[in-house]
């Protein structure tokens, strides 16, 4: 049986789904490679971990590794079994390590890639400089396994990371049931590295989040609030979906 | 050496010169000094030569896995199908009297069929250092010049036989049991003659609880020149791995503990272990959970012996590998999986990889476990998705107290202070009540009602700068639980 037949009965088929135009939207974030997701100010890591949540689709079928420094969640608190299950349609198998300084875990991160035994590693750090994002964007790459580096609001400078996002919260979406209630969560996400479309650097996304859907979908400025006490939005792309 | 007791100072041991002039252990120290004046004498520390003890009974395992205390000065080796790693029995009992004369221990060595006999032997049998080695099934000779005392008897057992004229082993065989029995006043010493005299005699079996629990599979390499290098000491764990795999591969078995000793010729030990989350066996595995612990072991003046052994045993999960990610069933490859959380937990310490478990509770705290990952993912526990309401991306670690202003006493919060900031809120959604676990703290448990847990109002509201939070005020104004309700931050909402 050569080839062709094998192919006409379904018998071979793609391993790996093709990821998503790495020039769109999420610009890779999850699906290959090495990202930063820093927040814009103390406090706005619940933002940075709605984002991540958000943009992360399960491409291919494994656990999720979830790396922290005790000092970190001590302090930001850990992000619930609950909230994966309620942010993500294909609930993932997730394993937490903490480790109480950067260098391990860097090591961690490296090992778990290296390893290609989990579909995609999240690490919160300190911080990570050139030397380290560069390492561990050539381990990314040679070994498919994508990681994103949350940092905190400190992290400026020099990365090798394919992207480096810097998220803060936005006033939530009016709520059609309830005037009162906040509604579909809101971040601004802007992009201020991007190796791999260096054109759309700087690129603003206002971003909604609708937990009922699980999508994600740009909004314009107009749309984010009560039109009278906000001033002008920057100029952002007209609603488009993104999800 | 002395020792203070109800009697004043008295002798608690002697050296052989001392010995030789009279004093023996339990004299008073008075009378020992009045006998021989240039007596010289030190207290005697019992706690450090009980360490001291375990720590040859643990340098004893570099000749056989089965080593237990016989007393305060005593070790009993189990050395059946160890002897013949040294050369038969006499070799091995030279060797041993050699090693232990080098690092300055008086000794009396001697190798016997039974645990009562050996310790007869030993203790009584002694003409100079040389070991005595009694022939398996020869106990009925080899003891009968020996003194009474040598069968383990309480001092009144020795006291009432040597009343009788018994002082030597020998004379205990030709005489009848019941002749025996009935001259005791008590049943249970008489029994307890008659049970010691026959564990000397093999007649019936002495089980010997060893120090630790003997290893269900050991490999031990001996080095025909010490060790003097850290290279060394890992070309010799490349080696010993590389036999436990061949070994435990013939056998489909993989373990999940190991244990690497390594025994210094000047009597010290050091081990190192290593933990893996399922039952593995390939040597390179191994090796590497091995290799940030290895350092510890400083070769100092020399190693002469490795020993690998491995612990809970047990078979291996020898499926095959699917082609792909996408073709396998689980799509999680729960054995290179656990291969990660091990080389993780060798490095960064046990217990450092773990899984969160769902449980059914009420408080959203304890709904979540951690625990630590044991090589298999977790079922689906509760599905929750649909009954409960939005939940935080990120959980505080402990909810933390806030001031807060709220307009009416049940609603929500107008304005708070949480880390010393003032949050003003914009937009509040709630409550979503979650009562305690009454059933954990039934009235009769709990005396006033004050301690019982109170109901908790949760609220997702929203401040100026557009940051969400999961408040909760503990308890109502009209619960008739002790304090006015206080409130916390729960969480953060992404």
């Amino acid at each position: 049986m050569d080839i062709a037949t094998l192919k006409t009965k379904g018998l071979l088929r793609a391993v790996s789904a093709a990821p998503a135009s790495p020039a769109a939207f999420p610009f890779g974030l999850g699906v290959a490679g090495l990202h930063e997701v820093a927040e814009r100010g103390y406090g706005d890591r619940a933002a940075a971990t709605g984002f991540v949540l958000a943009a992360t689709r399960q491409t291919k079928q494994g656990a999720w590794l979830w790396i922290s420094q005790t000092k970190l969640t001590g302090d930001l608190g850990h992000v619930p079994q609950a909230a994966l299950r309620q942010m993500q349609a294909l609930m993932p198998q997730r394993l937490t390590v903490e480790t109480r300084t950067l260098a391990e875990a860097l090591w961690a991160v490296e090992e778990a890639v290296v390893s290609g035994a989990v579909s995609l590693v999240i690490a919160e750090v300190e911080a990570a400089d050139f030397t380290a994002t560069r390492r561990l964007t050539l381990a990314s790459g040679r070994y498919g396994v994508p990681v994103i580096l949350m940092m905190p609001q400190t992290s400026e400078g020099a990365t090798a990371a394919a992207t480096r996002w810097r998220i803060s919260p936005r006033p939530s979406a009016p709520n059609r049931y309830d005037p009162q209630a906040p509604g579909h969560p809101r971040w601004r996400a802007v992009l201020e590295r991007c190796r791999i479309a260096p054109n759309a650097t700087g690129a603003s996304f206002d971003l909604e989040w609708n937990d009922e859907t699980l999508s994600l979908s740009a909004v314009s400025g107009l749309a984010a609030g009560p039109a009278a006490p906000r001033p002008a939005e920057r100029e952002t792309p007209a609603r488009r979906r993104t999800g | 050496m002395h020792e203070k007791s109800a009697h004043g100072l008295t002798v608690a041991a002697a050296n052989a010169a001392a010995k030789a002039a009279g004093i023996h252990a339990g004299m008073r120290f008075s009378d020992a000094r009045a006998s021989l004046p240039a007596l010289t004498a030190e207290e005697i520390n019992r706690e450090d030569d009980a360490r001291a003890l375990r720590l040859l009974a643990r340098w004893m395992n570099g000749y056989s896995p089965l080593v237990s205390l016989d007393g305060e000065d005593g070790l009993l080796l189990e050395t059946t199908g160890c002897d013949h790693l040294f050369g038969g029995e006499v070799a091995m009992a030279a060797s041993l009297s050699g090693r232990l004369a080098q690092s300055g221990y008086t000794h009396q060595i001697a190798v016997a069929g039974t645990p009562g006999a050996a310790q007869a032997l030993a203790r009584y049998g002694g003409i100079g250092n040389a070991p005595q080695i009694l022939p398996s099934g020869a106990e009925r000779i080899g003891l009968c010049e020996l003194p009474v005392q040598a069968l383990r008897l309480s001092p009144e057992a020795t006291t009432l036989l040597r009343r009788f004229g018994l002082t030597r082993i020998g004379q205990l065989y030709p005489i009848d049991r019941k002749a025996l029995t009935r001259r005791f006043r008590s049943r249970q010493a008489a029994d307890a003659v008659c049970l010691r005299l026959d564990q000397a005699l093999g007649i019936r079996l002495e089980p010997v609880a060893p120090l630790r629990p003997p290893p269900e599979h050991a490999w031990r390499l001996a080095c025909p020149e010490p060790l003097t290098q850290a290279a060394g000491v890992e070309a010799g764990l490349q080696q010993l791995t590389d036999t436990l795999y061949a070994d435990l591969s013939g056998k489909g078995l993989g373990a999940q503990r190991f244990v690497f000793t390594a025994f210094h010729s000047d009597g010290q030990v050091s081990d190192v272990s290593a933990q893996a989350a399922r039952p593995v066996r390939a040597s390179d595995h191994v090796l590497r959970l091995f290799r940030e612990k290895i350092g510890k072991i400083d070769p100092g003046f020399g190693i002469d012996l490795l020993l690998l052994e491995a612990l809970r045993t047990g078979p291996m999960d020898m499926g095959s590998r699917p082609l792909s990610g996408d073709l396998a069933a689980t799509g999680v490859d729960e054995v290179a999986l656990s291969a990660l959380a091990d080389r993780i937990n060798a490095r960064l310490g046990d217990g450092t990889v773990s899984l969160t478990l769902t449980e059914a509770r009420h408080a959203p705290d304890k709904a979540e476990r951690n625990v630590a990952f044991t090589g298999e993912l977790a079922s689906a526990g509760p599905n929750l998705r649909d009954s409960q309401g939005l939940r935080p991306v990120r959980m505080l670690s402990w909810a933390e107290r806030v001031d807060v202003i709220a307009q009416v006493p049940d609603g929500p919060p107008l304005s708070f202070v949480w880390r010393r900031v003032l949050r003003r809120v914009v937009r509040s959604d709630g409550p979503e009540r979650i009562a305690p676990e009454w059933w954990l703290h039934l009235p009769g448990q709990a005396a006033h009602p004050a301690a019982l847990p109170r109901t908790r109002d949760y609220y997702r509201i929203e401040d100026a700068e557009g940051r969400r939070y999961w408040v909760f005020r503990e308890g109502l104004y009209d619960d008739g639980r002790g304090q006015l309700p206080e409130w916390f931050v729960q969480g953060l909402f992404a």
